[in-house]
């Protein structure tokens, strides 16, 4: 999978992981706090925030493997910051992961039109509800609840992290730092299709 | 009282397995006293081979006592078992023993899954971790290494995000009254440090492959990592504390 990967795209999926995985980990005290009073259910919708990397890593590389690569970077260097999730925050890292991939893989790595990414955000809530169905104990949990968690959860996927996500990735391309990866080549081509169009 | 660095010379790698496997076989019990007894069986581990802060491993379990609450209550309220004996009422919601129980086993799982990552996180050097990762599991070198310049770049990312929010509140931005204003403001602090982050990568890409970083795995390390005989002994003991809380756990509710 890594063969058709450029060190650089690697290397800023990396750093990228870093300046999101201090967003991740503050998110994560102030879920903390806010579950103190709420319960599990304040972690929901802001879910979306602990997507997100995988969905601006995606939209700018544009290759398989960027949405599951970004997420699990950064789970790894939440890790090596240290905190007291832990560990599983890996494994959790690859199952969103993997649930924006599916998103993009059932679009063939083609489009990253706002829905797209929007999809994504609500494929990494829907595979990690399964698995925090496993890991946390939801079963234990009045189907209602369940419920209303898991609404919340992909609304907070398909808006925090979709839409989220290109915001911040379309401010980014304006800045032009982008210049040499896959999003500003296919956004010149369909610049310059539209002007042919025109013209 | 050589024993007390085991865990900290422990390979990463079959630490970071063990850890997710004990958090794995937690999920699936909901007694309350599998998790407890987890919790403190990890402790006495960490007691008996590391030699930890327990200050700053009392700092981290603030926030864990909070959500761990949260989780207590929660069950208490929205519990999907409601058999079994009501053992108090308040205000027209009852409380069975199950509930009662579930609840509790879900409060001490937090708990129970906070010492093992703490257990993890304060005995692990994190460049350790992930050359471990790359010698015993098999990562990718283009990605451990790329994770690798990542780490690096810590606590220049967190000198830029403090000399970006200079240079707004100087030009007087950045005193949003209200907790949705802020989060909107994220972008205005995120992009410019994501752009240099960006550049940055992409000098640092360069020079990787400059000194000849290919990418390929290689077959000898400068600092080569194995996993010996008294890791295998720290496996058998954590594993033996799994089973044996699992077996109390069952025998005791």
């Amino acid at each position: 999978m890594l063969k058709s990967w450029k060190l650089k795209e690697v290397v800023l999926m990396s750093v990228f992981a870093v300046v999101f995985a201090l967003v991740y980990l503050l998110f994560v005290q102030v879920g903390n706090i806010w579950a103190g009073v709420i319960g599990p259910i304040a972690y929901e919708w802001i879910f979306g925030i602990w997507f997100i990397v995988s969905i601006i890593c995606a939209y700018i590389i544009r290759k398989p493997g960027a949405a599951l690569l970004s997420e699990t970077m950064a789970a790894i260097i939440e890790v090596m910051i240290g905190n007291a999730v832990g560990p599983r925050l890996i494994l959790s890292g690859i199952v969103q992961g993997l649930g924006a991939e599916a998103a993009f893989a059932a679009t063939g790595y083609k489009r990253y039109d706002w829905w797209v990414l929007c999809l994504a955000g609500i494929g990494s809530a829907v595979f990690s509800f399964a698995y925090g169905f496993f890991v946390s104990g939801y079963a234990a949990l009045d189907p209602s609840l369940l419920v209303l968690m898991f609404s919340l959860r992909v609304m907070s996927g398909a808006i925090i992290a979709g839409l989220g996500g290109k915001y911040v990735s379309d401010g980014l391309l304006a800045t032009g730092a982008l210049r040499g990866y896959a999003i500003s080549r296919d956004t010149s081509k369909n610049h310059q299709l539209k002007g042919e169009a025109i013209g | 009282m050589s024993s007390r660095t085991w865990l900290h010379d422990m390979n990463p790698a079959l630490k970071f397995i063990l850890v997710i496997v004990s958090m794995l076989t937690l999920a699936w019990f909901f007694n309350p006293w599998t998790p407890f007894l987890v919790f403190v069986g990890v402790i006495l581990i960490q007691l008996s081979f590391s030699r930890i802060n327990w200050k700053v491993w009392s700092l981290f379990m603030i926030p864990i006592g909070f959500s761990a609450l949260g989780y207590l209550w929660t069950t208490v309220l929205f519990a999907a078992d409601t058999s079994g004996n009501v053992i108090w009422v308040w205000r027209g919601i009852e409380v069975t023993d199950q509930q009662w129980h579930t609840a509790l086993s879900l409060a001490f799982r937090v708990f129970a899954f906070s010492s093992l990552s703490l257990l993890f996180a304060l005995t692990t050097n994190p460049v350790k971790f992930v050359m471990s990762l790359m010698q015993q599991l098999r990562l990718s070198p283009k990605l451990a290494y790329g994770v690798m310049v990542g780490y690096q770049f810590l606590p220049v990312v967190k000198e830029e995000f403090i000399q970006i929010r200079h240079a707004h509140r100087l030009r007087g931005i950045g005193q949003e009254k209200y907790a949705w204003q802020r989060l909107l403001s994220m972008r205005r602090i995120l992009i410019p440090l994501l752009a240099s982050a960006v550049r940055r990568a992409e000098r640092s890409a360069f020079a990787m492959e400059a000194r000849g970083l290919t990418g390929e795995r290689r077959s000898i390390y400068y600092e080569p990592l194995h996993i010996g005989g008294r890791d295998w002994l720290l496996a058998i003991i954590l594993i033996f504390v799994l089973i044996a809380s699992s077996v109390a756990g069952f025998l005791l509710s």
